[in-house]
């Protein structure tokens, strides 16, 4: 495990003003998206899906903004027919180092893990939804109803992440479960998490390998190194919310 | 009315007649000051019962939504993603800001001696009250789950949870509780003199009420200057609770990073807004209060046209602040606020916005004119409108702009749901029908302040000749 | 650095106990037993199953035709989360959308749960039945049927159906079966394996090494969607992005902009069935070297001018195509959606050809025989004229049983196609469809076939891939329901039969099948395992998810049926007049929704549309300018109208098409197929007609032509991005 690395606004990879979302703490989970590689297929989406029992809201829901994709793909036009590009770029909970969310919650139902997840306590939840209107990247979820499984749907519920009821706030928690999953795993055996053994269910899923997820307090993770990148640009990185997630743009081939 | 002999300048007396208006200087006895309070409070006609019933019918459908919002979830409420609050908030900012103005006009006038304030303040603190208590249901009302906002309080438990005082929404509880519970108390501190005079002149329940609640009033040298003493406290520390609840409430918004949202003047913009609604919401009040008790004697125009002359200031201020943030937004040229700006102008929101513009400015317009100030009718409407106009500058704070943010790729829409426009209905309900109850169970006129006003410019009978007496009191 | 490594240990490590039990005892490696119609865990549980401990099993994808490895975690007997096998070289531990869903076809409320028979068919009232009384009420029906009036209807089969289904056919006289689906016919598999056949000689689908190619032009082939085997193409895309020294450069021809499109560095929009005359053209451009006899009487301008590309762009593209070191040209579904596909097709593959990329490192291969052969993999999909074939004949009475599997032909094929209508001459339909689809409610026997979660097969990976692989499919759990796999339905029938029919499907139970299938490989010097006898390599086959080659492995196309002579490309053919049908319809298949048969799932039907952001209903895709011209904007309601049919859909503004052509998503529509799918939207195969490539018989389905009429009536499509802030993006 390298010297965790402090945050400073003047090293290179923090262009922008923001944090880089490095913590002092020796784990920072930080997640990397390559957007010259995301292929809009939504695998991400429906892993996240299956993997976090996120409801589904169907159809008069959803045309009115209440799906609970904890995890969506924005795709962005540039340009005019005929020389028209569309870019997807996967959005979720964007785990801020200064998250606008935590502040604001009145039960502390949202809180900072010393791993630097930004967590949600779904039973300390009183659904004030004052999370979800500081939000900047608008990816808490809100559960307006509790969800229906006719059976026998339920048994697709995954058994180590809570089913929310109505009235709670819910958003992307870096797969958590998954994550502790591994860690136990790996201090059953006497060692260390690996770099790359961790995959939430959309960096497992991906066709692509567009997600890159570790530890950004280590200098030599994946993720680091791709946060380093002269691609690498974080969301609303003006705001000062210090995103784990880091973006890659896009290349461009010339011909 | 006929027994009531108005000072007229042939009697030789200086005393100017506006000031005779303020103050209600007559030759009315003090039992005659009495009975007319008293006896309007006796009168209730069919439209009195029919009013209360359709309010307590609305009121119980309310209750009914709210408990199909509790049942069923948000969902019913008409909010999504990324519009999380929606009219339950902005109904939330409208009540918190018709509560400052009964602070104002007690409280502040209080302090600085405007003595035509006497007639109005009860119903102006019973309006603070009665605001404030359905201001007080909306953090219960839009939380999703009703029956955990126990973890609100700050009560100990064996896990050492404790809220997040960092919260604004924390903030807002304890300013609002505490608003709440000072002005209470203020207003029923004033009550005790008037309950005594209550008690004295009724018979039957009202009296067993009255004693109950005059907590043995005899109106002592010493029970008088307590009574003075904790007005005076309750003056003074009321008032920078009064600025902080708006502050407060406009911190929900302004420390978020939504754009518009987060700015400084949003605390002295809801401040401004919150008198400027509360005076109109008052004047509203006392016109249709003088109309259904034929309060004449108390409410005359006189006072009218001051709570005008105080609308006035307050829209003119609130202009003044509305443009001061405008000018700072717009040359600041931001694209996210510019856009932000293009919406309201000849946007989707450009209907609201300028509803309320029109709303909002031309009463204040109107308001210059004495005439139209002391027209129980103008006044009624123009307010009315200016209640319309901050409703709309509320809604359009809280709902239209959290439809759009950082991310134009999740903006939304809004459309309140019956749920909703039932459960704001029953809060307007709630309010207008306690305020009826109050009137008629409660004197709304602080008798014993009018007459201690009189002693101010009073009329003595001196052998044959009328003397006017001026006294300083307080 | 390899990711996910702990999931393949663990697999490793918990899957090998299942085998190793499952092989010893033959039974299925489950942890919950049946008692009535609950679930309840075993009171002694086999040992892998820790109450709360999760299992992962390795097993086959069956929501495409691909056949992708995958690995199931189980707990308590349940299955709770699918993710890709990373063992398995097709796939790579991967999978798409539709892969991740396989679990609500598993548990979907509207699964059929018995055999039932319909009292009337359309009548919807279905009268459960023992497989006992079923299956003897079918056998009465065959005996007294003609053998060759038997008629197997099945979509893309899986390849332990196919064998064990042909066999049967082919031993009672029946003919065998008939493969199609819309999938299929939407990616072009029928038109791609007839020109693999006359090109290289072979009914493969040839593969094309993207991943090692540094210029991909793409006609058509959606390749990161649908098309053939979307993951294995997905994971050769990212290795196509993230090679040393560049990015590659990836240029899509067709009339809409697809997701695959969206990714290309160019998208290159052409004019509805022009792919085979632009690659006609580049081929003159480029010389065409010793073949140049083929680009003879090309006229550049010509072609230029009829597929709506400049000469500029025609150039540029040639040039870029010359100066690449690795190129590939693939033909996709959209040029075998029109009547000329077949040539298409071969004009296509002729730049391979001519840039000499055939068998060369990023072109074109096929995969080596070895493990197809010796599985006897099913052969390619049928062509739509086989199904007018059999259209035909059901009419003329010819036709006295049709089972059907797997396809939903009445969904899916073209109405004026009047399949349906011609299923009234069929005197006895059997159904094996797990839902009550628009097919089964023509049906009078519906014996619902397992899940695949709950099935045992396997798969010869046929498209896609680097080495050949056979993917192993067994339960994951055991049969929540009273259904029964098809496979050993048609052994029982077999054995009831008996004679040659018994002796062709000698085995005993499907289990027994399939081990002796396996052995079939067993011994290959290629083996990613070792093994000593062929029973430890069924359990290391089930184990491991299948069997693989331990290299790459892929076999040069031999270029046996290029001439050096003109290659004739006709112009499409249209169903309509231009003057009263001014628009081309651009059906294409769903992301999510396939073909329509993931429409009843409803992380699916709630999966966006990744393009316009749209789900659970059908839109229509309008340029700005046809929009503009007709009058019609967002979440208008638009009437859709070709010589064929009308459908209604909502507009979807979108700058990615042609101003001359209308895109509708396919996969929406359905009548029945459960709660999540029917009354919900509308089929675009209603507008389409029955015009086919001559050559292969496939379906022309991207002719028709139609145009639109509003309706007046607005209604919201649900969509996650917010039409007010569509094209503000720059904002922040």
């Amino acid at each position: 495990m390298a010297t965790a690395k402090k945050n400073s606004l003047n090293t290179p990879e923090n262009e922008g003003g923001g944090h880089g979302g490095e913590t002092t703490a020796e784990t920072r989970w930080g997640l990397s998206i390559d957007l010259d590689k995301c292929t809009g297929c939504q695998a991400c989406v429906v892993a996240c899906h299956a993997e976090n029992n996120v409801p589904v809201v169907g159809e008069e829901e959803t045309a009115y903004g209440r799906s609970a994709h904890w995890l969506r793909i924005e795709r962005y036009w540039e340009g005019e027919y005929p020389n028209v590009k569309a870019k997807f770029m996967p959005v979720m909970c964007q785990q801020c180092t200064d998250a606008p969310c935590e502040a604001v919650c009145p039960v502390y139902a949202t809180y900072h893990s010393d791993e630097g997840l930004n967590g949600q306590i779904y039973n300390r939840c009183i659904g004030t939804r004052f999370c979800g209107s500081a939000c900047p990247y608008k990816t808490r979820m809100y559960n307006w109803f509790d969800p229906i499984y006719p059976e026998p749907l339920a048994e697709q519920l995954n058994p180590d992440v809570t089913v929310r009821s109505r009235g709670i706030m819910e958003k992307c928690t870096f797969c958590v479960q998954r994550i502790r999953r591994t860690q136990e795993d790996a201090k059953a055996e006497g060692r260390d998490v690996q770099d790359g053994e961790i995959a939430p269910a959309c960096v497992q899923s991906c066709p692509t390998d567009a997600f890159t997820f570790g530890n950004l307090n280590d200098s030599e993770s994946a993720v680091s190194q791709e946060a380093r990148s002269s691609r690498a640009f974080r969301l609303l990185d003006n705001l000062g919310t210090g995103p784990a997630v880091i973006y890659l743009k896009g290349g461009e081939t010339r011909v | 009315m006929s027994k009531i002999k108005r000072i007229r300048k042939s009697d030789g007396v200086i005393v100017p007649e506006d000031v005779q208006d303020q103050l209600l200087l007559t030759t009315v006895s003090d039992d005659e000051l009495n009975a007319l309070m008293l006896e309007p409070m006796k009168r209730t006609g069919p439209l009195f019962w029919g009013t209360l019933a359709v309010l307590t019918a609305v009121f119980f459908w309310g209750l009914y939504a709210w408990g199909y919002q509790i049942r069923w979830g948000f969902g019913v409420a008409g909010i999504n993603r990324p519009v999380y609050w929606g009219m339950y908030i902005s109904t939330f900012v409208f009540w918190v800001g018709i509560s400052h103005a009964g602070t104002m006009i007690s409280a502040v006038l209080r302090i600085f001696k405007a003595d035509w304030r006497r007639p109005i303040t009860r119903g102006a603190e019973a309006m603070t009250a009665f605001a404030l208590m359905m201001a007080g249901m909306y953090p219960m009302i839009h939380v999703g789950r009703l029956w955990k906002v126990i973890w609100m309080f700050p009560y100990p438990n064996n896990r050492h949870l404790w809220p997040n005082f960092q919260s604004p929404l924390m903030w807002d509880m304890l300013a609002i509780t505490t608003y709440l519970v000072g002005s209470s108390l203020y207003l029923y501190l004033a009550l005790i003199p008037d309950l005594g005079m209550a008690r004295d002149n009724s018979t039957g329940w009202r009296y067993k009420l009255y004693r109950a609640m005059a907590l043995g009033w005899r109106g002592t040298e010493a029970g008088w200057h307590k009574l003075e003493k904790a007005l005076g406290i309750f003056a003074i520390v009321i008032i920078p609770i009064f600025l902080s609840v708006h502050s407060i409430v406009s911190w929900d918004f302004a420390v978020t990073t939504q754009p518009r949202w987060n700015s400084t003047i949003l605390p002295i913009f809801f401040i401004i807004g919150a008198v400027f609604s509360g005076l109109s919401a008052l004047a509203t009040i006392l016109v249709l209060v003088r109309w259904g008790m034929k309060l004449d004697f108390y409410l005359r125009k006189e006072h009218l046209d001051n709570v005008g002359k105080l609308i006035f200031v307050a829209g003119i201020s609130w202009i003044y602040v509305w443009f001061a943030g405008l000018i700072v937004e717009w040359y600041s040229n931001m694209p996210i606020t510019v856009e932000l700006l293009h919406d309201e102008w000849y946007g989707d929101l450009a209907p609201l916005f300028i509803t309320m513009m029109v709303l909002n400015i031309i009463p204040i317009f109107f308001l210059a004119f004495r005439k139209v100030r002391r027209s129980p009718l103008f006044l009624l409407i123009l307010t009315l409108m200016v209640n319309v106009g901050m409703y709309i500058e509320r809604f359009l704070i809280v709902a239209g702009n959290l439809m759009r943010n950082y991310m134009p790729f999740n903006w939304g829409d809004y459309k309140p749901t019956w749920v909703t426009i039932s459960i704001v209905a029953m809060t307007f309900a709630g309010f207008i029908l306690f305020y009826m109850i109050f009137t008629r169970v409660i004197p709304y006129v602080p008798v014993w302040e009018v007459k201690q006003g009189r002693l101010r410019f009073s009329t003595r009978q001196v052998g044959r000749v009328e003397v006017v007496t001026i006294t300083q009191v307080d | 650095m390899k990711k996910a490594t702990l999931s393949r240990r663990s697999f490793l490590k918990l899957v090998g106990g299942a085998a190793a039990a499952g092989a010893t005892v033959g039974a299925m490696p489950v942890a919950a037993k049946k008692v009535g119609e609950h679930f309840e865990p075993y009171v002694v549980p086999p040992e892998e199953a820790l109450p709360g401990k999760a299992t992962w099993y390795a097993t086959t994808c069956r929501m495409c035709a691909a056949g992708c490895g995958i690995m199931v975690r189980t707990i308590n007997g349940r299955a709770k989360k699918i993710e890709g096998n990373p063992s398995y070289p097709l796939n790579d531990g991967k999978t798409c959308a539709r892969g991740q869903a396989g679990l609500q076809a598993l548990y979907n409320p509207d699964r059929l749960r018995n055999a039932v028979k319909q009292n009337g068919r359309e009548s919807r009232i279905f009268e459960p039945l023992h497989w006992e009384t079923a299956l003897s009420s079918l056998m009465d029906k065959i005996e007294a049927a003609d053998p060759a009036n038997i008629i197997f209807f099945g979509g893309v089969m899986a390849d332990n159906l196919y064998y064990v289904t042909s066999r049967w056919l082919e031993a009672i006289g029946a003919p065998p079966p008939l493969q199609y689906d819309l999938h299929a016919a939407l990616e072009g598999r029928a038109t791609s394996a007839k020109a693999a056949k006359k090109l290289f000689g072979t009914m493969q689908q040839p593969i094309y090494d993207i991943a090692n190619a540094d210029v991909i032009f793409s006609f058509g082939a959606n390749f990161v969607e649908t098309w053939m085997s979307p993951v294995s193409y997905s994971r050769a895309y990212s290795k196509f992005r993230g090679q040393t020294g560049g990015r590659g450069y990836l240029v899509q021809f067709e009339p809409r902009m697809s997701a695959t499109a969206a990714t290309a560095d160019q998208w290159v929009p052409i004019r509805p069935g022009m792919d085979g005359l632009v690659a006609l053209a580049l081929g003159k451009i480029l010389g065409g070297g010793s073949f140049s006899g083929m680009y003879h009487n090309i006229d550049i301008k010509e072609i230029a001018h009829a597929s709506g590309i400049e000469l500029d762009t025609l150039k540029k593209m040639a040039r870029i195509l010359a100066n690449a070191d690795h190129p590939v040209v693939v033909p996709g579904g959209t040029p075998a959606g029109h009547s000329n596909g077949y040539d298409s097709y071969l004009a296509i593959h002729s730049l391979n050809l001519i840039l000499n990329q055939l068998g060369r490192e990023g072109g074109v291969y096929i995969s080596p025989n070895s493990p197809a052969e010796a599985l006897e993999a099913a052969p390619m999909p049928n062509s739509f004229a086989d199904v007018e074939a059999l259209i035909e004949r059901m009419n003329g009475g010819e036709v006295e049983i049709l089972f059907v599997h797997g396809a939903n032909p009445v969904f899916e094929l073209p109405q004026a196609a009047a399949f349906k209508e011609a299923l009234a001459n069929v005197p006895y339909i059997v159904s094996f469809s797990s839902f009550v689809d628009e097919t089964a409610v023509q049906s009078d026997l519906i014996l619902p076939d397992n899940t695949y979660l709950e099935s045992w097969g396997y798969q010869v990976a046929s498209s896609g891939g680097d080495r050949p692989a056979v993917a192993s499919q067994q339960p994951i759990v055991e049969r929540m329901y009273d259904t029964r796999s098809t496979t050993e339905v048609i052994m029982a029938l077999a054995k009831e039969m008996g004679g040659a029919a018994a002796k062709a499907l000698p085995w005993e139970s499907e289990i027994l099948f399939m081990e002796d299938m396996s052995g079939s490989i067993y011994g290959s010097s290629l083996t990613p395992y070792t093994t000593k006898t062929g029973k430890e390599f069924w359990a290391a086959f089930r184990q491991h998810g299948g069997w693989w080659a331990n290299k790459k492995l892929s076999a040069e196309p031999e270029a046996v049926g290029f001439k050096n002579s003109p290659l004739p490309v006709a112009a499409p053919n249209f169903d309509g007049r231009a003057r009263e049908y001014p628009l081309f319809l651009h059906p294409y298949p769903s992301v999510s929704l396939s073909d329509g048969r993931g429409a009843n799932l409803p992380w699916l039907q709630e999966a966006p549309d990744p393009m316009t952001t749209a789900a659970w209903n059908t839109w229509v895709e309008m340029n700005p300018q046809t929009a503009h011209k007709y009058g019609v904007h967002d979440n208008d309601v638009v009437k859709i109208i070709s010589p064929n049919g009308e459908i209604e859909a909502r507009v979807v503004v979108y700058p990615g098409i042609r101003p001359d052509v209308v895109a509708i998503p396919v996969g929406q529509g359905h009548e029945d197929y459960g709660r999540y799918a029917q009354k919900r939207g509308s089929n675009p195969m209603d507008l389409v007609g029955t015009i086919t490539d001559p050559k292969t018989g496939a379906l022309a389905w991207a002719s028709a032509r139609v145009r639109i009429e509003r309706t007046g009536r607005k209604e919201k499509l649900a969509r996650l991005e917010s039409l007010h802030g569509h094209g503000k993006e720059e904002l922040t």
